[in-house]
């Protein structure tokens, strides 16, 4: 009995505390929906048949029956593009904030464990980094690189890793000098060792956090760059790109920029709502 | 070969830094026997840790850096060593045991995986016996092998030590060095941990160094007594003869300032003043300034350790006959 009750690791206590969070709970619940939606999105509705196919003689209209959210200038159906359109998005938004974390944390994690020079040296040019917008930035790769979706990625994910660079560095440094990573040495164990399984288990959490926002950020840097037509080709269905076709027919058919505009806000309340959660749950302060 | 086991010679670590350089240690001597237990005494800030650390080699360096000496451990001068030899000592023919339970075990690592982490270092295990031999360390230290998959979280104070008491024995170690394993735990505790190092200790034929600022640990633990005072080891002896007569004056201030049940006292009896500045050292005797018995000589002549008994050595010049001492207790 006793064990049961005790039996709570550090992630345990997290989502404990995360639960009783009502507006995490619902971000997170949105969230779910979105990545089952994302990953059935075949099941839903057929790519080929469905979100490709256009039908001029439908097009510009209005939410039906048959199209529950109405269809777009080329009269293909928006309820698939939009569930589609979730799954560019989602996969872009967390494959960019992946690489940015392996890169970015890598960088800070070697750049706050050792100090230094090295330390300096890295720093200093993610300074650099963070001197151009990221916007920006993101804008001179994919248009240096071309436009793919992986290009896209890689460019708002390269663009983030100085975030994520500071964000581990500053965590790696507040853990390194607490006496069980000291006590680790005294065993015996290497650098390596150290980093990966004392110090980096340690400080994972504000990453986590960040990571969580930083998924909804390169969300809306994808529907940004495609809007400006440098994100996904048409016709893959893409949120940011449905917006910028659908701009032309804002009057006549104001659903066609509502929809893939309000996919995109639900996604990203959902994930700052989780996110902000996170915060609370992992901030030692606020626990009881 | 004698069973001398490990030498410290002539040892100094200093820490630099932009406001000066911190004298942590100063030329000190020790010498250890296999299985026995070396008493470390002395106030915060004497050097006590720094020595300890030094032996391992794990002065954080910058700023610390061990200056001169030699640290001689089966015929083998540590500081000589590269750091891949280094770290196939630590943990397993040199082990520590740190003074806080609380902040020496990793809070995301269940407490087997941590016992199990030193075994697979040092031992050629694979993952599934280092957590049988974790388990079987956690039973020796009186703690159910079924909590192994537990996390430091959910254990006391005094059952945190007795893990990292199995942590530090896991590769039955030649010389434990013991930093106030006793201090941050409550006194009923402390006694029973002290009992399991002694125990253990007995059962795998350990040396150790005990490092403590107290005399009633030492009484019942240790075989050899140092008391360390500004980075120098004011006196040396045998346990018998410390507490029967201790010399240096600076010891029997030690001893003076503990309560004593026997006679009624209105006051404590403290020794006056603070430890110097380890970046401003005083002149010659380094006690001097707080030396009851002080004299002119006192600030201008560094004490020569002198023999005074078998195996009894002080750093003072009333026992080199330099400075009369009047007053000074000494039968």
């Amino acid at each position: 009995m006793v064990e049961k009750i005790k039996k709570k690791s550090q992630w345990r206590e997290m989502w404990d505390r995360l639960k009783v969070n009502k507006m995490a709970m619902l971000g997170l619940g949105i969230l779910v929906i979105l990545i089952l939606l994302a990953v059935f999105a075949e099941q839903i509705a057929s790519y080929e048949d469905v979100a490709i196919k256009m039908d001029t003689s439908i097009r510009l209209q209005g939410p039906s029956k048959e199209h529950i959210l109405g269809t777009d200038e080329f009269g293909r159906d928006m309820f698939a593009r939009i569930v589609h359109g979730a799954r560019v998005s989602l996969k872009v938004g967390i494959i960019a904030v992946g690489i940015a974390i392996i890169i970015g944390g890598t960088l800070g994690a070697v750049a706050g464990f050792y100090g230094g020079t090295l330390d300096n040296v890295i720093m200093r040019t993610m300074d650099v980094f963070l001197a151009i917008p990221s916007i920006l930035l993101a804008i001179a790769i994919v248009s240096s690189l071309g436009s793919s979706m992986l290009n896209l990625m890689l460019a708002v994910g390269i663009s983030s890793i100085p975030n994520y660079a500071r964000i581990v560095r500053a965590s790696v440094i507040s853990v390194k000098d607490e006496e069980f990573v000291e006590a680790a040495r005294a065993i015996g164990a290497r650098d390596n060792r150290i980093i990966l399984k004392h110090i980096i288990p340690n400080s994972i959490a504000p990453v986590i956090v960040q990571a969580t926002l930083g998924v909804a950020g390169a969300i809306l840097s994808t529907a940004g760059l495609s809007f400006i037509g440098l994100g996904i080709a048409q016709p893959q269905p893409e949120w940011g790109a449905m917006l910028s076709g659908g701009r032309a027919f804002l009057v006549q058919a104001p659903h066609v920029v509502a929809f893939p505009g309000i996919a995109i806000m639900i996604t990203i309340l959902s994930l700052n709502l989780l996110g902000d959660g996170l915060r609370d749950a992992l901030d030692p302060r606020l626990r009881q | 070969m004698s069973n001398e086991f490990l030498s410290i010679e002539d040892l100094h670590i200093h820490y630099i830094t932009q406001e000066g350089t911190v004298k942590a240690v100063n030329g000190i001597d020790l010498k250890l026997n296999k299985g026995e237990t070396l008493g470390l005494v002395g106030e915060t800030g004497a050097g006590k840790t720094t020595t300890a650390l030094g032996i391992l080699r794990l002065i954080p360096n910058p700023p610390g850096k061990i200056m001169d000496g030699k640290i001689i451990l089966e015929g083998r001068n540590l500081l000589e060593l590269s750091e891949e030899e280094m770290r196939k000592i630590r943990g397993k023919k040199v082990s520590m045991i740190f003074q806080d339970p609380m902040t020496s075990l990793n809070p995301v690592m269940t407490v087997g995986e941590q016992i199990a982490e030193v075994i697979e270092i040092h031992e050629d295990v694979n993952k599934e016996e280092a957590k049988e031999k974790a388990k079987e360390m956690l039973e020796l230290v009186g703690i159910s092998g079924g909590r192994a998959g537990d996390y430091p979280h959910q254990f006391s104070g005094g059952m945190k030590q007795r893990v990292v008491i199995a942590i530090a024995l896991a590769c039955s170690p030649e010389l434990l060095i013991a930093d106030e394993p006793t201090t941050a735990l409550d006194v009923t505790i402390q006694a029973q941990v002290l009992d399991l190092m002694q125990g253990l200790k007995k059962e795998f034929n350990t040396a150790m160094i005990l490092i403590t600022h107290d005399l009633g640990v030492v009484a019942e633990a240790c075989d050899k007594v140092a008391i360390i005072y500004a980075g120098e080891i004011v006196e040396y002896a045998d346990i018998e003869s410390l507490f029967a007569s201790p010399k240096h004056p600076y010891t029997q201030g030690l001893f003076a300032s503990i309560p004593s049940l026997d006679e009624d006292v209105e006051r404590l009896n403290p020794i006056k003043g603070l430890m110097p500045e380890p970046t401003d050292l005083p002149s010659g005797c380094r006690f001097h300034p707080r030396c009851p018995y002080a004299e002119a000589k006192c600030s201008e002549m560094d004490p020569k350790s002198v023999e005074v008994g078998a195996e009894h050595r002080v750093k003072c010049l009333i026992y080199s006959g330099e400075v009369s001492g009047k007053g000074i207790e000494n039968e």
